[in-house]
């Protein structure tokens, strides 16, 4: 490996920036960490090359530590946004300044000068000074100084930033084909998906300091794990479903199996959908559809915009309910995009107002399990109330999904996380909910703000892998660190230690393994509600997951955290030990 | 050869130009031609009589010697002072950087004397320095000292913007490439912040020569030895030897001119380098 970052974690006064990323970059790789603008995707970057300082975690460069190691010893090249070109030296003398550094001979040094300036194509540009040349040219200079060394790897912090549509994209072509003869190893950071899909053998997508996914291009597109890279990675439309047996549901139909694909043996549960705008059909009438049918619509924009046809459609019948693509409380109503190739123009013309059936190609069903939040109070008032809760509009907008408010004795189908207050009430509600199909359920103090850290436990092993999957959702839309806190009762035999260390480690593995959720371990002694509580009283900005599979006995066990004098949210998580089918 | 008026987005420019000429020739030129005027007015030999006397040549040589010292000093500690101003939060910053000024608001004579009692023999520093035989008070030195207090925020105050506006960006670039901490100093900082430098010392150095109120307390004025030439020439003046104050007076002009013309040049030619096309 080239690069390898282990639980890198970079903070700033507390708030971590980059938080704990973990990624291997093989030798002569193109990586491209793509996220918006203050997702730690440069401090990362910098990290690597030395000029900041990480406060947790390792970085080798083939295979050597270089954590420690300062940046003129790193053997890196870097590339900034703004060229950073030394102006006052020609160009002949920037190239030549890491040579000059290491005491190279002249007629060495001018050597590789003809030969960088060759590779990016500024032959005979030598005595000029910077200021002399087009912004792509200095960003030329900026890739011959930065390979003058031979270093080990390159590292590219927004190169393109700085430059106009045209030569941007000249440059990015200089800079893969140099790439691709040299064999270096690349980092690029970039907020583009366009680039990042032009020039990447794998995307590392980051937000909020952490990396949330890594993979091919194609892969990240096609099958996303999280809202955010099915959001931030092209257009997507997200809508709320129903994953049963046989196929997705939406609100207002069912779309057979064909179009998505369903996870082996899952339990009918709540789900996101992914959307492509180019895998949705357009026809007059259902009939005439070539795809699965997804619902009626009405067209509400036409743009042309060359080769696509960008549209918008409101969804009628009721579907409009599933839609997610919005935060939720913004303005107007979600609607519905669609790209059609000029093909599509051409086979079926479409007007604003115009009624049309929707049909999808094609649906990928995300594997996150917070889909939505419902709050639950004795009166629709209060659950109104309670959904306003600033943690949960805060989750929710996080999240792009919905909060709605119900009445807790009123029965029916429970969908996503349930959301209630704190209280002497609290483990009654708890009870019923989970005995009503509820999976998460969400007790919030009155009190509450974004975590700092979340805490993951979960008291019956059953629970484990369920756990790990809602933690691995929450992390990924919060700005907050990952605990396991593993509790061994003080009655433990010491023979029996060595086992439970073993479990903890098999918990991290599994978490970085399956989940893609780097977390940290602490293990405590003792009993475990009590435990857990002066754990979280350490200090606020907390919020407990807690994984449980018997409701019985719940209030006996965890009274503690869930009752009045709770101060920290607790989002349970309910995995039924039968429910392994 | 450029066109005398270029457009511009501020209109207006036929009014300051005139200013620019009439406040020019009323508040500098005019002064300056009475002063050539009544040198002409002089016979050549006395003229030459008069500025080479050993005492005019005397307090030629301690005027522009401590004004270079001065400024030299001013280079190195107000860059110094700007470096640490500019790259340094700490408590008491913001306090530092107005007592910069202090030195153009008090009147140069407060400055004098209190820098004689300080440095007097018997002054907080100089009854320490005393038995180390060195004499600061009514010697070059002490004149070397007031000359330095009132030069310093010239070099403070054209470095700081400079070096606010080096780019952090270069000298992480030149690290990268495995430049060491001096070596981007001398290499990528020094370079970037010379011509603002040189300014600084410029105005430094203009200002002592120019400089009479905090000098005349604290240098004693013994003829030949610490007598700058302003203070000759009011001497000249409080004689009535208007024309001998005015062939002094012209020296200075003369000098002073000569040594800010080549640095300015000097500068010029540094900045043409540097902003090639005004990038």
């Amino acid at each position: 490996m080239s690069i390898t970052l282990d639980q890198v974690t970079k903070r700033y006064q507390g708030v971590p920036v980059v938080n704990d990323v973990s990624i291997d970059i093989g030798d002569g790789e193109f990586f491209v960490l793509l996220g918006p603008s203050g997702s730690g995707k440069s401090t990362l970057l910098r990290a690597v090359a030395g000029l900041t300082g990480v406060d947790h975690g390792r970085i080798s460069l083939h295979g050597r530590d270089v954590t420690h190691v300062p940046a003129q010893k790193r053997d890196v090249g870097l590339v900034f946004q703004n060229y950073a070109l030394f102006r006052h030296m020609t160009i002949a003398d920037n190239i030549e300044f890491a040579l000059r550094v290491r005491r190279m001979r002249a007629a060495a040094r001018r050597e590789r000068r003809r030969e960088l300036l060759r590779l990016v194509a500024l032959e005979g540009m030598d005595e000029r000074l910077p200021a002399q040349l087009s912004g792509g040219q200095q960003q030329r200079v900026a890739v011959a100084r930065a390979l003058a060394h031979k270093p080990e790897v390159l590292l590219l912090d927004e190169p393109f930033g700085a430059l106009d549509a045209k030569i941007r994209e000249e440059l990015r072509r200089t800079i893969r084909q140099v790439q691709r003869e040299l064999g270096i190893t690349t980092v690029l950071v970039t907020h583009d998906q366009e680039e990042a899909f032009a020039l990447a053998d794998r995307i590392g997508v980051m937000n909020l300091g952490r990396l949330l996914e890594i993979g091919r291009p194609d892969e990240l597109y096609t099958r996303p794990a999280t809202r955010f890279v099915a959001t931030f990675l092209g257009a997507a439309n997200l809508l709320l479903a129903r994953q049963t047996k046989s196929g997705v549901r939406f609100a207002a139909s069912l779309t057979d199996g064909a179009a998505a694909e369903v996870a082996q043996g899952a339990r009918e549960h709540e789900v996101v959908a992914v959307i492509r705008p180019e895998e949705i059909e357009l026809a007059p009438q259902k009939s005439a559809l070539a795809s699965s049918y997804l619902a009626a619509g009405t067209v509400e924009e036409v743009a042309f915009t060359g080769a696509l046809e960008r549209l918008r459609i409101r969804l009628s019948n009721g579907a409009t309910e599933a839609q997610l693509s919005r935060a939720p409380n913004s303005d107007g109503d979600a609607l519905l995009e669609v790209t059609r190739s000029q093909y599509e123009q051409r086979a079926f013309g479409v007007t604003p107002g115009q009624a049309v059936a929707i049909g999808v190609r094609r649906i990928h069903v995300l594997p996150t399990p917070l889909s939505s939040f419902t709050a639950y109070a004795a009166s629709l008032e209060q659950a109104t109330a309670l959904s306003l809760h600033p943690l949960l509009v805060e989750l929710a907008s996080r999240m792009r999904t919905r909060v709605s408010a119900r009445i807790t004795e009123e029965h029916g189908r429970i969908t996503g996380a349930a959301v209630i207050a704190a209280g002497t009430d609290a483990m009654g509600k708890i009870e019923w909910l989970l005995q009503e199909g509820a999976e998460e359920v969400l007790v919030l103090p009155r009190e509450a703000g974004p975590p700092q850290r979340v805490l993951i436990h979960w008291a019956d092993d059953a629970a484990r892998s369920t756990t790990l999957a809602v933690a691995a959702s929450l992390l990924r839309h919060v700005a907050a660190e990952g605990v396991y806190i593993g509790i061994l009762p003080t009655s433990t035999p010491d023979g029996q230690r060595p086992h439970s260390m073993r479990a903890l480690l098999d918990a991290r593995s599994e978490a970085q393994a399956v989940h893609g959720l780097e977390m940290r371990t602490e293990l405590h002694f003792g009993d475990v509600a009590p435990e857990l509580a002066r754990r979280l009283a350490e200090s606020p900005d907390q919020i407990l997951i807690l994984g449980i599979s018997q409701i019985t006995g719940l209030a006996a066990r965890f009274n503690a955290l869930l009752g009045s004098e709770a101060r920290s949210p607790v989002l349970i998580v309910y995995h039924p030990q039968d429910a392994r089918a | 050869m450029k066109p005398l008026r270029q457009p511009s987005v501020l209109p207006g420019f036929g009014l300051t130009f005139g200013f620019t000429t009439l406040f020019l020739s009323g508040i500098v030129l005019l002064p300056l031609a009475a002063l050539v005027l009544m040198t002409a007015s002089m016979p050549w030999s006395e003229f030459l009589r008069v500025i080479t006397t050993p005492r005019a040549m005397g307090s030629y040589r301690l005027s522009f010697g401590a004004s270079l010292l001065a400024a030299s000093i001013n280079l190195v500690f107000g860059f110094i002072i700007a470096w640490t101003l500019v790259r340094y939060e700490f408590p008491g910053r913001k306090i530092i950087d107005a007592l910069i000024d202090m030195p153009f608001a008090l009147p140069t004579a407060v400055s004098g004397i209190a820098l004689t009692s300080v440095f007097a023999a018997n002054g907080w520093i100089g009854r320490y320095l005393e038995p180390l035989g060195i004499h600061v008070a009514y010697t070059w030195i002490g004149v070397t000292v007031a000359l330095t207090l009132i030069g310093m925020p010239f070099v403070v105050r054209s470095v700081q913007p400079a070096l606010q506006e080096v780019q952090r960006d270069l000298e992480d670039a030149a690290e990268t490439l495995g430049a060491g901490r001096f070596y981007v100093f001398r290499r990528i900082i020094l370079p970037t912040v010379l011509p603002a430098l040189l300014t600084g010392f410029t105005l430094a150095f203009a200002r002592a020569v120019g400089e009479y109120g905090s000098v005349i307390f604290i240098s004693g004025n013994i003829p030949m030895r610490t007598e700058i030439t302003p203070l000759l020439i009011v001497i000249r003046l409080e004689e009535f030897d208007y024309r001998g104050a005015a062939a002094l007076g012209f020296v200075m002009l003369v000098i002073s001119f000569a040594m800010l013309l080549t640095i300015n040049l000097l500068q010029a030619w540094g900045r043409r380098r540097l902003v090639a096309t005004g990038h």
